[in-house]
């Protein structure tokens, strides 16, 4: 039996939660900042533009992160995958070394590849067949591959926000140097 | 004369209003951690109780409990975690409410602030004409 764990899941899950209540927090900040962001922009002042494009460009980076987690997240999930798929067209009774820790291995036969244990998250395991445990695998690196879809959609809206808001801020500043 | 005693009480009221929202505003951060923390857990618990309802009554659920993998039942299994969703969801709900409650404090805070701004500035430029 093998034990598949849930590496990817966690951060994705991060990544993902992250993404939902973030989007929540952000859908807040701009109802309460009384969202005509185009409209009120122009008659901003320079100070609170700036703000704003900070505010911006902090939220866009956020994104980037969650982004890069669910990235990484996805690539390991790949790989548990490919390992699982390795695994299944091994004989049993195969010599392999076991790893204790990471650094430690000692020499093992293989029993049996037929049942893997899944990681589900919360501490639960379970026992899966090969099958199922590549199906699984399958599912999360879709469930991961949508999410990314999602927040990059968000992230691109946010980073054009931020642009808008550095070009305004841009025009108001030569608008306002000739006049010294 | 009385006007200065006023204004020092003024600035002074200002001051504990400024201290009062940021107070507010330290709370305010700390729900949002909070939230964020349990809307992880939530997402995570909710993974794990798709996965289950996926499984076969003879399909065999472990636990993870410290160093060691416990066998648990199913149903068992399935109970725990619909529980865990929902001491969550009511978690995030109260959340909710006592975060809505900070930022309609905030609110009231920031508009008393700016009417004692007001009145301390009308007292300056009455003080400086006479």
């Amino acid at each position: 039996m093998m034990i598949f764990s849930n590496f990817g899941g966690k951060a994705a899950l991060n990544g993902k939660s992250t993404l939902h209540s973030e989007a929540v927090v952000i859908e807040r900040e701009m109802a309460s900042r009384g969202a005509g962001v185009g409209l009120e922009m122009e008659k901003m002042s320079v100070e609170q533009l700036r703000a704003l494009k900070e505010q911006a460009d902090l939220e866009f980076n956020l994104f980037q992160d969650s982004l890069n987690n669910i990235r990484t997240a996805t690539a390991r999930l790949e790989i548990a995958s490919s390992a699982l798929e390795d695994l299944s067209l091994r004989p049993q009774g195969k010599k392999m070394l076991v790893p204790l820790t990471a650094s430690l291995y000692v020499p093992g036969t293989l029993d049996d590849a037929e049942k893997v244990l899944v990681d589900v998250g919360t501490g639960y395991f379970i026992e899966k067949t090969m099958v199922e445990g590549k199906e699984y695998c399958e599912r999360k690196i879709n469930l991961l591959k949508s999410n990314y879809d999602q927040l990059l959609e968000v992230a691109t809206k946010k980073k054009s926000i931020a642009d808008e808001t550095g070009a305004i801020l841009q025009a108001k500043l030569k608008q306002l140097a000739p006049i010294q | 004369m009385g006007s200065t005693a006023a204004l020092k009480e003024l600035q002074r009221d200002l001051e504990n209003k400024a201290n009062d929202l940021s107070k507010l505003q330290k709370d305010i951060a700390k729900n949002h951690q909070v939230r964020k923390k349990y809307t992880i857990q939530l997402g995570e618990n909710e993974l794990a109780l798709k996965e289950l309802d996926l499984l076969n009554e003879d399909a065999n659920v472990y636990k993870l409990i410290g160093p060691v993998l416990v066998k648990q039942d199913l149903a068992e299994a399935n109970a725990n975690v619909r529980k865990r969703i929902e001491y969550i969801s009511a978690e995030l709900k109260r959340l909710d409410a006592t975060l809505q409650d900070l930022e309609e404090k905030q609110n009231s805070k920031k508009e008393a602030i700016f009417k004692v701004q007001q009145r301390i500035q009308s007292l300056q430029a009455g003080k400086g004409k006479a």
